[in-house]
């Protein structure tokens, strides 16, 4: 007996905020067995999930363990569909660099960011951790990203940011730069000419819509074959 | 200076803990690796020898006369011993580079520390024992933990370690009473060696992790530390940095008799557990010592004792996390110099 369409989504949703992969997994299965469209389960269902997923981080109902989990469910459950998306789509997504920036290796803020960017239809390119001014320039360059993400936990490694900031103006890159970790404050992203800061992963999103000026639709980057390279154990996460 | 102490550190320290009067509360700036700066040293070669990190915690010391000398570099060292591959910035603290449990195999080659012998903790040892014999008169040498939680995440990669909260709470377990003996065994020889040992708990900050969580995996093993700890009649000092408003009270009832505290209201956190424990804090380490000037630092000093000084169980003038290493002498002198005018007893912020 097949299920109904808004019954397996629910399911779907339900798996990444259960933080049930195996759930994820299945039901993505039975998305493909049902004809139910892909993209439509990936949007509707496992994206659904994971902006719940954001609401209960912000509420303080959900920590960094929780976050983690929903979303190697999301993975998941996206890898199965990931075979059945469209080989090609015409959306042109937000292009965004995120990493931590050099001296430092904790990550798992700079994941968090990732993680819930990526959710909300930014097109994500990760650099990792411990991550050398030139490279996010380079990057940007290459890419004509149109945000640059800086990541830190330390206060010897903050000042890099304002290093990235000015090399990306002497380089004539107009990405814009949010800034974000333990010691950053609102103050001192001012002062070193960020175009934005985020207290944590959840504003994160808000923050980049308003920075990238993103008013219309803006897609699910996941919903593009290529861009889920972005897939957690890529890109320099440990 | 402009306002004389009566006491040396270490008599204010002792007054303060036995209940006796004190002519001002406790000024202690978390100087850690800030330290290497009062020889020139780079963090890497404060790191290298117990000569080094001992002889720049004592020419800091005669330099600043703080209330506290730390000795300390990184919240993994623990770890390190136990196996954890660390990676040595040239200027800057060690960090995790490998972590020691790869596969859940690896558990079966864990152990326990042997103080004497085992990773850098030797390093430290000599700091502790130099420190106490050069200024140990006038000041408690106080040897900073990395606590169980914050241990084993550093002996596990704390992303996976977090997960497995969920997804393994068995190894969780087998960790942490892996690491509280390495801490207990710890806690044996920094006292033996003459220091008043503290434990820092970073990982379990309510930035990471829930309530719940902080129940089931760090409580347990905090109380066994701290019960340990005061079984050498000392008294159990936590810090956790990072938000901690959801965990305070878990973390007052510790056992820890201070609590050394970061992104909180100090108003909030002596409402929630000033009834139970000493509190310590929390100047922004970035904006206040980093990049404030001292005009903003004696601000900043101020106003943690307007809402702190009279926290019933009482409150150590500190920064809410480590002194960022390029701090500016200034603004330490600044922090010290608020602290000594306007933590006198009775306080006056006038």
């Amino acid at each position: 007996m097949q299920r109904e369409k808004t019954d397996i989504l629910t399911t779907l949703a339900q798996a990444v905020i259960d933080m049930d992969i195996d759930c994820a997994r299945e039901t993505a299965a039975e998305v493909i067995r049902c004809k139910v469209d892909p993209y439509t389960a990936i949007m509707d269902g496992l994206a659904k999930g994971m902006d719940k997923v954001n609401e209960l981080f912000e509420n303080e109902e959900y920590f960094v363990p929780e976050i983690l989990l929903c979303a190697d469910a999301m993975y998941a459950g996206i890898e199965v569909l990931k075979p059945y998306l469209p080989k090609e789509t015409a959306w042109s997504k937000k292009k965004v660099v995120i990493g931590v920036v050099k001296g430092d290796t904790h990550d798992i803020g700079k994941n968090l960011v990732k993680i819930m960017l990526d959710n909300a239809g930014f097109e994500m390119h990760d650099l990792g951790r411990n991550v050398p001014y030139a490279k996010f320039v380079d990057t940007a360059g290459e890419l004509r990203a149109d945000l640059v993400c800086l990541s830190t936990l330390m206060t010897t490694t903050m000042d890099g940011m304002h290093v990235v900031i000015e090399d990306l103006k002497k380089a004539g890159i107009a990405s814009k730069v949010m800034v974000g970790g333990g010691p950053i404050s609102p103050g001192f992203a001012r002062n070193i000419g960020a175009d934005g800061y985020a207290k944590n992963a959840a504003e994160a999103v808000k923050v980049a819509n308003d920075i990238v000026q993103s008013n219309h639709f803006s897609p699910l980057i996941l919903k593009t074959p290529e861009l889920v390279s972005i897939k957690r154990g890529q890109g320099g996460t440990r | 200076m402009n306002s004389p102490d009566e006491m040396t550190p270490k008599e204010r320290l002792l007054a303060a803990i036995q209940g006796k009067e004190i002519d001002r509360l406790l000024v202690s700036p978390l100087i850690l690796n800030f330290a290497s700066r009062s020889l020139n040293l780079t963090v890497s070669d404060f790191c290298a020898n117990g000569k080094n990190m001992g002889d720049a915690n004592i020419a800091c010391f005669k330099k600043y006369r703080h209330d506290i000398v730390y000795i300390f570099s990184t919240t993994s060292t623990l770890a390190e011993a136990m196996g954890t591959r660390m990676y040595f910035p040239e200027d800057d603290a060690p960090q995790v580079e490998t972590p020691f449990i790869q596969v859940r195999e690896d558990l079966k080659k864990l152990r326990p520390v042997d103080p004497e012998k085992d990773g850098r903790i030797p390093v430290y040892l000599e700091a502790v024992k130099r420190c106490v014999d050069a200024i140990g008169n006038d000041v408690f040498i106080v040897p900073v933990i990395g606590a169980p939680f914050t241990t084993s995440a550093a002996l596990r990669g704390t992303e996976r370690f977090i997960k497995e909260l969920y997804t393994d709470p068995e190894l969780i377990h087998t960790l942490m009473k892996v690491a509280t003996q390495s801490v207990k065994n710890l806690i044996d020889a920094y006292v033996k060696a003459g220091g008043v040992p503290v434990t820092v708990e970073p990982i379990a900050t309510g930035s990471m992790i829930s309530e719940k969580h902080f129940r089931e995996f760090v409580l347990p093993y905090l109380k066994e530390v701290y019960s340990h700890i005061h079984s050498y009649n000392l008294p159990g000092v936590l810090h956790i940095c990072g938000k901690t408003k959801r965990v305070i009270q878990c973390m007052a009832e510790s056992g820890a008799d201070i609590l050394s505290i970061d992104t909180i209201d100090l108003l909030e956190a002596k409402e929630l557990v000033g009834e139970k424990v000493c509190l310590m804090g929390n100047l922004s380490p970035a904006d206040g010592m980093l990049k404030g000037n001292p005009e903003i630092i004696t601000a900043m000093v101020k106003d943690c004792l307007a809402k702190a000084a009279d926290n019933p169980k009482g409150y150590v003038v500190a920064t809410g996390c480590e002194v960022p290493i390029k701090t500016p002498h200034e603004n330490m002198i600044a922090f010290l110099e608020a602290g000594r005018r306007f933590a006198r007893l009775p306080i006056n912020l006038n």
